[in-house]
């Protein structure tokens, strides 16, 4: 187990310096410029050169890559183009909001998509489970722009049930510590703001679940159906076990193996479908941010949200093979 | 296989049924959601964009909630005024900013020597009581008010006046030179005045005494007084200046009826009325103001009719008319300050003759773009300057709008056979009409406009492939002359003619043809345009411009299109505001009353 982290972290590492120096290359690749992006419509030759050279812009791109990389060695990813704001800073700022609605969505995800494919796999066949799987095809298929604007359509403007948008009230009163809304009002024992946040969380975290939540609820069907034709279930219920104990201590522990993988794997999805999610939902997190420094050719910003996620997303899958031994015993992590 | 096919029909039918329930809650029809996905690609490059533009119509008037209360008592009325804008503002110090987004708070936390006076251009005492200007036009002496206070408790006074000026205009100045060195520009001081410095038409500024400041400038300027009043020329607190230095963009100190509290990224800017404000009579009719980020233009107008947000721009041009119709709503338009227009770059052949050019401009039919592709709120532009400004030629009569004209005026040119390529630079390439991938006030829809035109053109034998490119690209291929014809426009930033007429058709000061008007080479109009920046009496000025507008009409140097009013929504217990032409108003009049 520890030689298989050290190789593990060495590969991380690798992936790393891969990502950066695709991120860095691709982002220089897109056409345009900072300096014109920023200049707009008045944008002269003269200039665009002089806020080029004010943004280091004028320096070789190796030269540029290596004091990116120096620099993002010791935690600093560079200043912001347009704002001039501390990129590492900043991420940290930002990034809490999209975790807290990555991980509302996954709740959401996990906590109806299980059951709804359990449910599925032992009626099979049945109305429950026609009508479960129309809805986890529908959710897959929807857009979440599009989903998203009739939640708030419906919640916020015609049920006035839930608000249209943004992680709070305009006029709440909230000191960040770790800038996790529902945690820190936890913290300060501040039970109405816990409520408003949660109210604030559920329509972009429900519209931004969908997809994974359908994803969830199939794989779970058809891992249970397959493990449900297995012996040792029959031989389960042959023993004179009742079917729920067959079906959730037999039957489950093993079919849910391959859904943990995609559980995993959903990461990927709800960063990238934050980034609509957060811009229907005006939703101050990382995800918005990076479409405006896209559209802005902020290079700092793109580099460092994308080497972000990356790191993320590598650590995830590590938990997820982690998670692996836990529940199957049978998975050995060797190097 | 029959029953089981009819078990996964039945869901299926009953869940659409209950999504068009939902959709249909409402009594009125459903809200029409349109997709339309536009596919940006760049010939030759290798990035082929894909942007999805969502469009929501809430012609579905929403159910009509009303609140009732068990105690039954009155509403009060709301304490602050939330404003939904498209997005977030850039720096909060005025020096070093363009953008509207940021100057909208900006003119509420900050004053300057003068301001635009209501939904005009025309520059009226702010901070200066009186003024008066030397013959010459080389000297202006302002009066100032006496007793104001900066948010900090600084003494408003002449030498506050002195210091802002120094620290935008002189590069020694150590605040100015930790901006550079951070990375900002002082572009719009640079853009006014000339430069920094000794190129800067201002010479010096001194205080007379506490509250009289006298302006020598180099050469006598035109627009002084109207740049004066752009939200970019207002006070910060010396203090605070040297206290926040290139925070200043965080932690903004000024005079303005409202005061600076917080900003959170990417969620809202809040501010509280100052209750110290001098000018009484003006003073703040709300406890707050809250300026929200809402990206999304249908997220934008949900939160409106969810009635979590008071007012708010950026409307797609089909919510006008259905905003316009419902007593919940009021809709303003803002006097149009903003011209489309379609350019030629005078480095392709065919275009330097002018009877190609008035084909272009005969064979477009500009009124049915108007009247189809913005929500009732454009208008025809046939001169380069909106009819609000008073440079704008009332005498001038547009090119009808005639495809036989346009089809003889090519014949006539030798192209007889209809025109579908160009020569530029001395090389054969396609006609290309280059339209914007961004939504700008001038051209809403860019991409619906651009096709508009093609057909017309196409009628009149002119064939021409539309193109586009994402925005910094298509600002930096243009400023390079490599767009043969392509759609762009200009809102103006002072209210004067000389920022519409001489920032396209001056030419450089070695009488050099700029790339940002596609090279056009006219001297005759680039001097009077000159003389024009450089007299002081209004009247006269008024001629000139006016005349230029004249030659602008004769020459066909360009194909105006429209000019746009742009739309606010506001709730129906909003008053008094005023949607001012710069983009930017004042939100000391605005006051939300309790809902009805």
């Amino acid at each position: 187990m520890g030689r298989y982290l050290i190789k593990r972290s060495l590969t991380l590492i690798l992936v790393l310096l891969g990502v950066s120096l695709l991120v860095f290359g691709f982002v220089r690749l897109i056409p345009g410029d900072p300096a014109v992006v920023m200049l707009g419509e008045r944008a002269t030759p003269e200039s665009i050169e002089r806020v080029r050279a004010q943004l280091g812009l004028d320096k070789p791109v190796y030269e540029q890559y290596l004091i990116f990389i120096a620099n993002a060695l010791r935690g600093d990813l560079g200043t912001s183009v347009l704002r001039q704001e501390p990129v590492t800073r900043e991420i940290l700022r930002r990034f809490p909001a999209t975790i807290e609605l990555a991980f509302g969505a996954m709740i959401v995800a996990t906590f109806l998509g299980i059951p709804l494919g359990i449910l599925s796999a032992v009626k099979r066949n049945s109305w429950f489970d026609a009508s479960s799987m129309v809805v986890a095809l529908t959710g897959v298929s929807m857009p979440i722009f599009w989903l998203g604007l009739m939640l708030i359509f419906l919640f916020a403007v015609t049920l006035h049930w839930l608000p249209s948008g943004a992680r709070l009230d305009a006029n709440a009163q909230y000191e960040p510590i770790t800038n996790l809304v529902l945690l820190d009002s936890l913290l300060q024992a501040n039970l109405a703001l816990f409520a408003q946040g949660l109210r604030h969380l559920i329509l972009p975290a429900v519209a931004l679940a969908t997809i994974p939540m359908a994803i969830i609820a199939r794989m779970t069907r058809s891992s249970m159906l397959e493990v449900l034709n297995q012996d040792y279930v029959r031989t389960a219920r042959a023993k004179g076990l009742k079917e729920r104990s067959v079906i959730l201590r037999h039957a489950l522990r093993n079919a849910l193996l391959p859904v943990i993988t995609v559980v995993g794997l959903q990461v990927g999805i709800l960063l990238s479908g934050a980034i609509l999610t957060e811009t229907v939902f005006s939703w101050p997190g990382i995800g918005r941010w990076l479409v405006d420094a896209i559209y802005a050719r902020d290079y700092p910003i793109v580099q460092g949200v994308t080497l972000t996620i990356a790191i993320i997303f590598v650590l995830i899958n590590l938990v997820v093979d982690i998670l692996y031994t836990l529940v199957d015993p049978r998975v050995r992590l060797d190097a | 296989m029959q029953s089981h096919r009819l078990k996964l029909a039945l869901p299926l039918a009953i869940f659409v049924a209950l999504l068009v329930f939902a959709a249909c809650s409402a009594p009125a029809a459903p809200p029409v959601v349109q997709t339309v996905v536009v596919e940006k690609v760049q010939t030759g490059a290798p990035v082929v964009q894909t942007q999805v533009v969502e469009k929501i119509q809430t012609s579905a008037p929403v159910v009509q909630t009303v609140v009732v209360q068990a105690t039954a008592a009155p509403a009060q009325a709301p304490e602050a005024f939330v404003f939904g804008a498209q997005g977030e503002p850039v720096c909060l110090d005025p020096a070093v900013i363009t953008d509207g987004i940021s100057g909208r708070i900006i003119n509420q936390v900050y004053e300057g020597l003068v301001k635009f006076d209501k939904d005009t251009t025309n520059p009226v005492p702010a901070l200066a009581k009186s003024w008066t200007t030397s013959d010459d036009g080389k000297e202006w002496t302002f009066k100032l008010q006496e007793g104001v206070k900066f948010h900090d408790g600084t003494d408003f006074n002449a030498d506050a006046v002195v210091k802002n000026f120094d620290y935008w205009g002189n590069t020694k100045n150590p605040q100015h030179d930790a901006q550079i060195k951070a990375g900002q520009t002082f572009e719009y001081y640079e853009a006014q005045f000339g430069g920094f410095d000794e190129n800067s038409i201002i010479e010096k500024v001194e205080a007379v005494d506490p509250t009289t400041v006298k302006f020598t400038l180099r050469q006598p300027q035109g627009p002084f007084l109207n740049n004066l009043a752009m939200f970019v020329f207002v006070f910060a607190s010396p203090t605070a200046l040297e206290k926040y230095g290139v925070d200043t963009c965080k932690n903004p100190v000024g005079t303005g009826p409202y005061k600076f509290v917080e900003w959170k990224p990417n969620e809202q800017v809040t501010l509280d009325a100052n209750a110290d404000y001098w000018d009484k009579a003006n003073a703040p009719k709300m406890n707050r103001v809250i300026v929200r980020n809402i990206p999304n233009n249908s997220a934008r107008l949900l939160a409106l009719a969810a009635g979590e947000i008071n007012a708010l721009e950026g409307m797609e041009p089909r919510d006008v008319a259905a905003i316009k119709d419902d007593p919940r709503f009021k809709l303003l338009l803002r006097p149009t300050n903003t011209t489309g227009y379609l350019a030629f770059n005078y480095n392709v052949k065919e275009f330097n003759d002018p009877k190609v050019r008035q084909a272009f401009a005969q064979a477009i039919n500009k009124k049915a773009i108007v009247d189809a592709l913005y929500g009732g709120t454009g208008l025809v532009a046939k001169e380069l300057q909106p009819p609000s400004l008073w440079g704008y030629n009332p005498n001038i009569t547009d090119w009808a709008y005639d495809t036989e004209a346009a089809k003889k005026l090519l014949a006539d040119a030798g192209f007889a056979n209809g025109l579908s390529e160009v020569t530029l630079n001395g090389k054969k390439v396609p006609l290309e009409l280059w339209y914007m991938p961004v939504s700008r006030p001038y051209y809403p829809n860019p991409k619906d406009i651009g096709t508009a035109m093609a057909a017309d053109l196409a009628k009149a034998g002119i064939n021409v492939s539309l193109q586009t490119v994402d925005w910094a690209t298509y600002l930096d291929r243009r400023a390079k002359g490599e767009l043969p014809l392509y759609m762009l426009g200009w809102t103006g930033d002072n209210g004067d003619p000389d920022n519409f007429v001489c920032y396209f058709f001056c030419m450089s000061a070695d009488d050099k043809p700029l790339s940002r008007e596609g090279f056009v080479n006219d001297k005759e109009l680039s001097d009077l345009l000159k003389k024009a920046a450089s007299t002081i009496d209004k009247a006269e000025r008024t001629k000139m411009y006016q005349e230029s507008e004249q030659m602008l009409h004769d020459k066909i140097l360009r194909v105006f299109i429209a000019n746009n009013q742009p739309p606010l929504a506001l709730g129906a217990n909003v008053e008094g505001y005023i949607p001012n032409p710069t983009g930017t108003e004042y939100f000391n009049t605005v006051q939300v009353k309790a809902a009805q």
